[in-house]
């Protein structure tokens, strides 16, 4: 806790980080205005004190749009890293403690993932889905686990040699108990490091998905489709594009801080 | 330190020649104030957002191609200022007392813009060319009611119908005549020929650069004389974003611009009002909700009209074109004579929708929703990426909302929106837009025959009444019979109420003030009409290496 406290980096990216999830939870109470209602009488008002940060194309009050956008952001970082971390854990143990064919085989499988690039690959996919936030989880979380399979399996490979692994297996341990209580959580540090970075990309597939349309879907806000929207008034209603991009910028920005940041502080030879 | 001092006011010059070097570019040019006579020369630069495909435009079927097209090829007739037929091709026509024959007099002393002649012959070609099973159209229908076309002389084109066809002379001015000598070993679908055109217009085309600019000149062998300005430039600039841009920047003469732009944009920048002008004037389409009439409950007229009821067309054409459309009663353009004036738009009326849906079964539920044998009132709006149909939806939806109605929005890429869900009939909900010819005729649209998928009644709409009135305006060529069968049409469609018309939109153009001769206020053919006749007062053109 000390070394964290002493990370100014690792702790500018916590306090952006729980300021935008206490904004996103508290979205209902915090915000003015309902995010959908349409007001045609106040079209693209400029921030003033009523509309702090001013209102889009339908009326509707950005500051409201832009708290439940936050919702929609980290509820699709949080899932799709979820469904990311587990295939990478699970096929990442399997590799590093099996080796093997089944290591050849996953590793190969990541190497063909990972020769496509994900974005198009993400694209290709929703075209062909609904888009719903959903899908969209889903979709992100299944292409994005290649680099936690490679790191658990790297973190298996020099753990299983050593002394307390080796025991555990001369006492004659299951498999799954000594990955479970001995192998995963002595490389959980890697693991929550490249979690809270992965967020950050989530959140960034999510925003140029909704910008490309292909996202969440309208009249629900989310900052990457409040940042389309801005796009057509960009010659005048700067507070359209400003607002969302400066979001995602923070948020990205908070999440990478706090990710190099507990590397640092994780890890044991940076002292 | 000598050096260190020096630096920062240095960076001040450099900043202070910057500014003033950017702010010489925006200077007012006071010359765009002046008269100036007629002039011919110079060039004019527009933007489009696509490619053409293929400058053969019954291939080809696309805007961007036929824009092009339409200033290198001719038609046998065309549509004057006012929107009456007038000679091109065709010097004069003649339809015979049966109404079934039109004999066209081609004029003579035409020619290609390669030198050769043209003829009837050339129009006969064209003819066989668009009815051929072997060629690629999409317009063939029309032509193919064609029984027998003959070109007894090389100046007389006769074509005789299996039973009167009121649409007739408007197919005849929509036809680009190709010439024979060039087409005719050619395979129209794959020519070289669609790349390199040779019309008989003002213009013919110089170059085309794929991805960037297709450009033409004038064609001193025009069968229309000659046109004012010499060189058009089509620059290819798919965003129109970017669009914009160039036309601040005075990259490009003339777009088309959008609500927000002539609104909001225009009115608070004094730089761009002094050098660009603005022109608007009504559009040939209209926006509309249809419904999926073979579906529940959009079977039930009832629920249609409330639909209609609850959805106000004013604040949709003040929330999405900032007032720059009008509300509809009829699927033709207001002004035209087609336009039946005694109908008039469903009002926004809330109450009388709830009375409509409670008679046709539907009860709110504890939830605020309507209930009918306990499933809710609730649809899927279904649109195109297309931002002014979106907000559209977003509009109806909370209107929608209001009166317990649950709409869900879904908008799909135009490609998959039609193969996946348009023809296959799979939508509730549509909000899409119609584009219209000139002609009354939607006899596609409307009749119940037309109900294949890929054809346009995709709908499903189906009425006896209208089915006979369609068919009688097709054969009638008395134009003030004709206008009453369409008044009727357009009264029992309204009352049907298959969709529900939002707004016919204003199409908004940003031309630069170098441009002259443009007429205003604009006739009713559209301020493109005498584009010919535009002119560029030589101080007034961009510098330019080879002038004339």
């Amino acid at each position: 806790m000390k070394k964290f406290i002493g990370n100014s980096l690792a702790l500018a990216g916590l306090v952006i980080i729980t300021t935008v999830l206490l904004a996103a939870i508290f979205a209902p109470i915090i915000s003015p205005y309902d995010p959908n209602f349409i007001d045609i009488e106040s079209i693209l008002i400029a921030p003033t004190y009523s509309h702090i940060m001013g209102t889009d194309g339908l009326g509707r009050d950005v500051f409201s749009r832009m708290l439940y956008g936050a919702q929609i952001s980290l509820l699709v970082g949080f899932v799709a890293v979820g469904i990311s971390t587990g295939i990478g854990i699970i096929l990442g143990s399997v590799a590093g403690f099996y080796r093997g064919w089944v290591d050849s085989f996953i590793m190969r499988i990541v190497d063909i993932m990972l020769s496509i690039p994900s974005f198009f690959l993400i694209l290709a996919v929703i075209a062909f889905l609904t888009p719903s936030i959903w899908n969209i989880m889903i979709v992100i979380g299944l292409t994005s686990w290649m680099g936690v399979t490679r790191l658990v399996r790297a973190e298996f490979l020099s753990l299983k040699g050593r002394e307390f692994v080796m025991a555990s297996e001369a006492m004659g341990s299951s498999d799954i108990k000594i990955i479970v209580l001995h192998l995963l959580p002595n490389s959980m540090t890697p693991i929550i490091v490249s979690s809270v970075l992965g967020i950050a990309s989530a959140v960034l597939v999510e925003s140029g998905l909704s910008f490309l349309g292909l996202g969440v879907q309208a009249p629900t806000a989310s900052w990457g489709n409040i940042l389309t929207d801005g796009k057509e008034y960009i010659q005048f209603a700067w507070w359209l594009s400003l607002f969302p991009g400066l979001a995602i910028l923070l948020t990205v920005l908070g999440y990478n801080l706090l990710g190099e940041g507990l590397r640092d502080i994780l890890d044991p030879k940076n002292k | 330190m000598y050096y260190k001092n020096i630096k920062p006011y240095l960076l001040i010059f450099l900043f202070c020649s910057f500014i003033f070097a950017c702010g010489k570019d925006n200077s007012v040019n006071t010359n765009y104030q002046n008269y100036y006579d007629k002039e011919s020369g110079g060039r004019l630069i527009n933007a489009m957002t696509g490619e053409p495909s293929n400058l053969i435009a019954m291939i080809a079927g696309d805007s961007a191609s036929s824009a092009i097209a339409n200033n290198i090829f001719n038609s046998l007739l065309k549509y004057d200022e006012s929107l009456n037929y007038a000679p091109e091709i065709a010097e004069s026509w003649s339809i015979s007392s049966n109404q079934k024959t039109i004999t066209f007099k081609i004029r003579k002393g035409l020619f290609w813009a390669d030198g050769e002649k043209l003829t009837s012959n050339d129009v006969m070609f064209t003819w066989k060319l668009v009815t051929d099973p072997k060629t690629r159209t999409p317009y063939a229908s029309d032509y193919q009611l064609v029984k027998k076309a003959s070109a007894p002389d090389p100046f007389t084109f006769v074509v005789t119908y299996e039973e009167s066809y009121a649409p007739a002379l408007d197919t005849w001015t929509a036809l680009h005549i190709l010439p024979e000598h060039l087409l005719k070993n050619e395979d129209i679908n794959s020519t070289y020929f669609s790349r390199k055109p040779v019309g008989s217009n003002y213009y013919k085309l110089d170059g085309w650069k794929s991805g960037q600019q297709v450009s033409l000149t004038s064609n001193p062998l025009s069968i229309n004389g000659k046109a004012n300005i010499n060189n058009l430039i089509s620059r290819i600039i798919p965003d129109t974003s970017s669009q914009f841009l160039e036309l601040t920047a005075d990259n490009i003469d003339l777009m088309n611009i959008n609500p927000i732009q002539f609104q909001r944009v225009f009115p608070s920048r004094k730089d761009l009002r002094n050098k660009i002008g603005l022109y608007k004037e009504l559009g040939n389409g209209y926006t509309y909700l249809g419904f999926n009439l073979k579906k529940e409950p959009f079977n039930d007229k009832r629920v249609r009209k409330a639909l209609n009821f609850a959805i106000d067309k004013n604040e949709i054409i003040k929330g999405v074109l900032l007032g720059l459309g009008e509300p509809l009663s009829s699927p033709y353009k207001p002004g035209t004579r087609w336009n039946n004036t005694k109908l008039k738009p469903y009002p926004y009326d809330s109450i009388k929708a709830l009375a409509l849906l409670n008679e046709a079964g539907y009860k709110k539920n504890k939830d605020g929703f309507l209930e009918k044998n306990g499933k809710i009132l609730q649809f899927e709006i279904l649109t195109n990426q297309n931002k002014q149909r979106e907000m559209t939806a977003v509009i109806i939806q909370r209107r929608l909302k209001e009166i317990g109605v649950d709409v869900s929005i879904r908008v799909i890429e135009w490609a998959s929106f039609i193969n996946q869900f348009i023809k296959t009939g799979d939508f509730d909900v549509v909000v899409l837009g119609w584009s219209l010819s000139l002609d009354p005729d939607q006899y596609n649209i409307w009749h119940s025959s037309q109900q294949e998928p890929g054809q346009f009644n995709f709908l499903g709409y189906k009425n006896k009444r209208v089915d006979s009135l369609l068919e009688k305006g097709r054969v009638e060529l008395d134009i003030s019979k004709r206008e009453k069968i369409y008044h009727k049409f357009s009264d029992i469609l309204l009352d049907d109420s298959p969709i529900v018309y939002l707004y016919a939109g204003y199409g908004l153009s940003a031309i630069n003030k170098r441009v002259r001769g443009i007429m205003k206020p604009s006739p009713p053919a559209g301020i493109y009409h005498n584009s010919y006749d535009w002119f560029i007062p030589k101080i007034l053109r961009r510098n330019e290496i080879s002038d004339i």
